[in-house]
């Protein structure tokens, strides 16, 4: 399954950066995610609850970041177990900055799904990943909207 | 547990059952009415098709707690006594079942069809029996089966002393030709 | 000897219990005690098992025991064998991996839905519930899913043991120089590379069993959802568990379909049946329709390049073909049999084509196994060559009913003329080829049909017609020929006829029923050789404590094979009893004859019934010397030949040309089955054929994605035909009997499916030639996609031409 998106976001990249490398904020902005810990350098356990058509389940796993460029982006790998299936995704994430005050967030890569997501989600999945994707922007922008510590 | 009281083919019965039984394995398993199949996983077959008030439901796709209440009729409840339903009679004459899984269901959803469109076109037959899926027939007998059933009951229904007429014979007996017979 | 009922559409007797919700299919039966198994499946099509903690799962509520790969190993039970051996062609033996019940740590699991582990316990939520909770560590490792690529350099292997995943390589038909010669030297050769996509065969009762070990007899009993139940107990007894046969009874209770996924000896009937020693409880595991999609072995996956060629005047001179044949990931019962003998043998059609040349890969995948299903290698042969013979006559600007008759064997009988010898090691029977395509062309109106097609394109639509006329080796099949050619197995059928005292009937078959009303059609034929009525006969099958044995119901078989055998035993109960009534008669045996259930001195009114005669048997006080009491035969019939039924397939079809929707308008089918019993039966034989044929052509395909991965696994996502997708059939028949069964009877079980696919496909060919689109393959399924897809295509060749 193809992972594509792009979103124009109202800040500048530095903001954006900063919440995408805070685990706090990326277990609220990342739509199905329950739990994020940090187990290492760029190591994390995930926890997250999705339903896609029909099926639906609890997954576990673990989340690395790779090829960090300060301000300018990362490539996240996400390794997900349930008893559904798994899923083993690998996206590249870029920043530009569009203005003083803006950020376009670019991503861009796959997800391979095995088991009774693959069989039985299948058809269902881009409809489901475009839901997904809407909802993380929007959470981001309202994240983006909320003021620190208030 | 839940305690539900559900009416099954006439009979009222209690039980406490789990909140995420479904109500075709309450029909199964609990009260051993095995006439009512599973056939898939995702409320697609149509096997499980019994009656809900009076409406054909997929009896997959509806919980035991949903059903308290309600008047359930199954396979096992459509004939009175002897006397099958005109639909099972229909099935039986135009040879519309093979293996018999997916008949259970077949014959409610018809049931229910014909409750609402009395007269129909062979093309609302297979309109209609599109959310059930027969893998032996090809459908062909099945449009038979109830194109037989829908002129059995409108003929019944215009007999006032009841005498019963059946509809003439999809398959009427065939004799033998003359090379079967040198054969044999 | 009557004909009161042979040949008539008597009303199924088995009916009534399906029709009132009283069938006991064997998710039905509920024994004291009894437990439920899940099982732990690979969500991977190919990854190593480096460890599996059961440990949670064990402590949940209602669990019974957990099962690994290593308890099995550890017990020596190594895997369930296949029924088919075919050899490399330079002599090696074939590959034959071993496939495990449940795979064991360290191992590899081969294709998505390899189990590694069994729950049982109380209930079928419980060991739902306990088999989330096994933790598995899987190493995942790349998979192949083509036949083709998976034998290729660098490809991932599926077995250690199996280089370059062959399974076996194999070859029919003539030299291959000679036919080679024959190419080369035509005046014209039609091309054509395809793929005969995978099937699943969806019986919508899924498998289940029942295994139950009692101790007090010390016997196993296995209920399955089974086409064959004897071969199950041979296979599970002799091969898998090493427990002896005589302690095993195998029940095949109603079976909600089969269409070949319930021939073969499966896994888990093997495991919940040792598993119930173990617990000393019986365990039943009943699949869900998302493990069916996974387990069940699907059919056909071919990928073909075939040349035909043609001489001037359109005679075909030769046929050189290569396939890559997909087995899956480990070999199932027929396996190996499906692409070479069921297949290859039936390459010469109906055609007198001189040189053929079938060159053949059985390949391992990561995969589900790939066995027979309806029809069985006879569907991909004749999808193949009635492709090529309207696709030729298309190229050729020739008719293609004219092309096909110019090509026919001519007819014979049998029996004053002698059988036809195919290129490809067969002996067709009997056949009178012309008279099904005449009568089928006349039925469709040829000239007519052209002129609405022409009219239709003037008004913007596009109309199609396609043809086919197949044949069918069937009666599965004499034991000696398929002894020869690899089997493990005899193919004949057994059966008991046994008289009560009464004079009521029973008859014991080791056919199985399973949709096809054999207790009807069977019956049919008792009560005429004998002169009773059918209410006077029970048929018993699927039980193998009651019948002596069976090979089961496959290969449209039943009727030829298992028929034969019931009348060699009402043979000897009319022979014995006409010893009893010469006797009570006081006459000699030659002086009686036999008709209308009794036996009568010839010229006289002195007679004696069935009924005194089998009451005499049992109460032989006035009984001729020597001869045993009773009147009960068993037999065994071993067919001296396959039975070739063959049929003339058309469809028309209109398609779309704005979105490429293909609907299907008339479907002709005139099918030659041989003598026929029940004319109701074989119509509806036929009808569900048909329906999976054209369900090929315009709906059907399992997808795997690359990484083995099954994208459409349930019936939201796989397209079963359903009511509005199908018309009414047009169906006619011929009767050309078989001359070496003494029902003179053919089969018609796969009939439907064996002839309609190509039909169709030939019919979307022919309206988008008739549009301009000279468009030679469009991949089956035909979905709407596809065709405005070719459609689109060929418009782009023609612009840049």
């Amino acid at each position: 399954m193809e992972l594509q998106g792009s979103h124009v976001l109202n800040a500048p990249p530095e903001q954006v950066w900063e919440m995408l490398m805070d685990t706090d904020v990326l277990a609220r902005i990342v739509p199905g995610i329950s739990r994020l810990e940090k187990t290492g350098d760029n190591e994390y356990k995930a926890l997250a609850e999705i339903k896609m058509g029909p099926v639906s389940g609890s997954f576990s796993g673990g989340l690395t970041l790779s090829d960090i460029r300060e301000n300018e982006g990362y490539t996240i790998h996400v390794k997900q177990s349930s008893k559904i299936g798994n899923a083993d995704a690998t996206i590249r994430i870029d920043l530009t900055p569009v203005g003083p005050d803006q950020t376009q967030l670019t991503f861009d890569g796959g997800a391979k799904l095995s088991g009774l997501l693959a069989r039985t989600g299948n058809r269902v999945l881009s409809g489901v990943a475009n839901t997904l994707t809407k909802q993380f922007f929007e959470n981001f922008e309202k994240e983006l909207k909320t003021p620190k510590e208030a | 547990m839940t305690q539900i009281t559900v009416t099954v083919n006439g009979t009222s019965q209690t039980h406490e059952v789990e909140p995420r039984q479904l109500l075709v394995y309450y029909l199964r398993d609990k009260l051993g009415l095995t006439g009512t199949h599973i056939g898939c996983d995702t409320s697609s077959c149509g096997a499980c098709t019994v009656h809900m008030d009076g409406m054909a439901v997929k009896s997959c796709s509806i919980l035991a707690v949903q059903a308290d209440g309600c008047e359930i009729t199954t396979i096992e409840g459509l004939a009175q006594g002897d006397q099958l339903h005109p639909v099972q009679e229909g099935f039986k004459e135009c040879h519309g079942l093979q293996c018999g899984f997916c008949t259970p269901g077949m014959i409610m959803a018809t049931v229910d069809m014909l409750q609402n469109n009395p007269d129909p076109t062979e093309e609302d037959i297979r309109h209609a029996l599109e959310g059930n899926i027969c893998r032996c027939t090809g459908y062909h007998n099945i449009v038979r089966s109830v194109q037989w059933a829908a002129e059995k009951m409108k003929t019944s229904a215009k007999v006032l002393d009841g005498a019963s007429v059946s509809p003439s014979p999809v398959y009427a007996s065939v004799n033998l030709n003359q090379q079967q017979q040198q054969q044999l | 000897m009557s004909n009161k009922y042979i040949g008539q559409s008597v009303k199924r007797l088995e009916d009534k219990r399906f029709i009132t919700g009283k069938g006991r299919y064997t998710d039905d039966i509920k024994l004291p005690g009894m437990t439920y198994a899940s099982f732990v499946r690979s969500p991977y099509a190919h990854a190593r098992v480096n460890r599996i903690d059961t440990s949670a799962a064990k402590d949940m509520p209602g669990v019974v025991a957990i099962f690994t790969g290593d308890d099995i190993a550890s017990a020596g039970i190594v895997g369930v064998p296949t029924g088919w051996q075919v050899n490399f062609r330079n002599g090696d033996t074939m590959k034959e991996p071993p496939h495990p019940l449940l795979v064991p740590t360290g191992s590899t699991v081969k294709h998505i839905g390899d189990p590694v582990a069994v729950i049982i316990a109380d209930s079928r939520e419980a060991a739902f519930d306990a088999s989330e909770a096994v933790e598995v560590d899987w190493e995942e490792l790349p998979a192949v899913v083509s036949a083709y690529k998976a034998t290729q350099e660098g490809a991932p292997q599926v077995h250690p043991d199996a280089p370059g995943n062959l399974a076996f390589d194999w070859e029919i038909g003539n030299p291959i120089d000679e036919v080679n010669e024959a190419i080369e030297q035509s005046a014209h050769v039609t091309t054509l590379e395809f793929v005969n996509q995978r099937l699943v065969p969806n019986a919508i009762e899924p498998r289940a069993y029942i295994g139950h070990y009692d101790e007090v007899s010390d016997k196993y009993t296995l209920y399955t959802s089974t086409q064959n139940p004897h071969l199950i107990r041979l296979l599970m007894c002799a091969f898998v568990l090493g427990i002896p046969e005589h302690k095993v009874r195998v029940l095949g209770p109603d079976v909600g379909g089969g269409f070949g996924s319930k021939i073969y000896h499966y896994t888990e009937e093997a495991l919940v049946t040792w598993a119930s020693k173990q617990i000393r409880r019986p365990i039943k595991w009943t699949e869900t329709r998302s493990e069916a999609f996974m387990l069940d072995a699907h059919g056909r996956d071919h990928i073909t390049k075939a040349e035909m060629g043609f001489d001037a005047e359109g005679n075909i001179k030769a046929l050189r073909i290569k396939t890559y044949a997909n087995l899956g990931a480990y070999l199932s019962t027929f396996a190996p049999a499906v692409p070479t003998y069921l297949h290859g043998t039936l390459l010469q059609g109906l055609y007198t084509t001189p040189k053929i040349h079938l060159d053949l890969y059985g390949v391992f995948t990561h995969t589900v196994a790939v066995d027979a299903y309806r029809g069985a290698g006879r569907p991909e042969a004749t999808y193949l060559l009635e492709r090529m013979l309207d696709l030729a006559a298309l190229e050729m600007g020739k008719n293609p009913v004219q092309l096909r008759k110019q090509n026919f064997i001519p007819s014979f009988d049998g029996v004053e003329q002698p059988g036809y010898q195919t290129q490809v090691a067969l002996q067709y029977d009997s056949g009178n080829y012309h008279g099904v395509l005449d009568r089928a062309v006349e039925m469709l109106g040829y000239d007519e049909f052209r002129q609405m097609q022409q009219e239709a394109n003037q008004n913007g639509k596009l109309l199609g017609v396609g043809f086919s006329t197949y044949i069918e080796a069937c009666g599965i099949a004499p034991s000696a020929v398929v002894g020869a050619l690899g089997a493990r197995a005899g193919l004949y059928e057994s059966a008991q006829v046994r008289v009560q005292p009464t004079g009521k009937v029973s008859v014991f078959t080791g056919a199985h029923s399973h949709g096809q009303g054999h207790v009807t059609t069977f019956a049919q034929v008792v009560a005429d050789k004998l002169g009773i009525a059918m209410e006077d006969i029970d048929i018993i099958h699927g039980d193998s404590d009651a019948v002596a044995f069976g090979m089961g119901t496959y290969g449209s078989r039943s009727l030829a094979v298992g028929g034969s055998a019931i009348v060699k035993s009402i043979d000897k109960v009319l022979e014995k009893g006409a010893k009893i009534a010469a006797h009570k008669l006081e006459c000699s045996v030659d002086d009686l004859e036999y008709a209308e259930g009794k036996w009568t001195v010839k010229g006289t009114d002195k007679s004696i019934s069935f009924g005194d005669v089998a009451l005499t048997a049992y109460v032989p006080h006035v009984y001729p010397q020597g001869l045993e009491p009773g009147l009960d035969f068993s037999s065994f019939y071993d067919p001296a030949n396959f039975t070739y039924p063959f049929g003339c397939h058309i469809a028309i079809v209109e398609v779309d040309k704005e979105t490429g929707r293909v609907k299907l308008k008339r479907f002709i089918a005139v099918d030659d089955v041989g003598n026929v019993i029940n004319p109701m039966i074989v119509d509806g034989q036929i009808h569900g054929g048909l329906a999976q044929g054209i369900g090929q052509a315009l709906l059907e395909e399992a997808i795997y994605d690359e990484n083995g991965q099954l994208t459409n696994g349930s019936y939201m996502d796989y397209a079963m035909p359903r009511a509005d997708d199908l018309p009414s059939f047009e169906l006619d028949r011929q009767v050309t009997p078989c001359p070496h069964n003494p029902l003179g009877v053919k089969g018609a079980g796969e009939a439907g499916c064996i002839g309609s696919t190509p039909a169709v496909v030939n019919a979307v060919i022919d309206a988008l030639w008739s549009g301009g689109h000279k468009v030679k393959d469009i991949r089956m399924p035909l979905t709407s996609e596809r065709v405005w897809r070719a459609m689109q295509e060929q418009n782009t060749q023609i612009l840049h031409s």
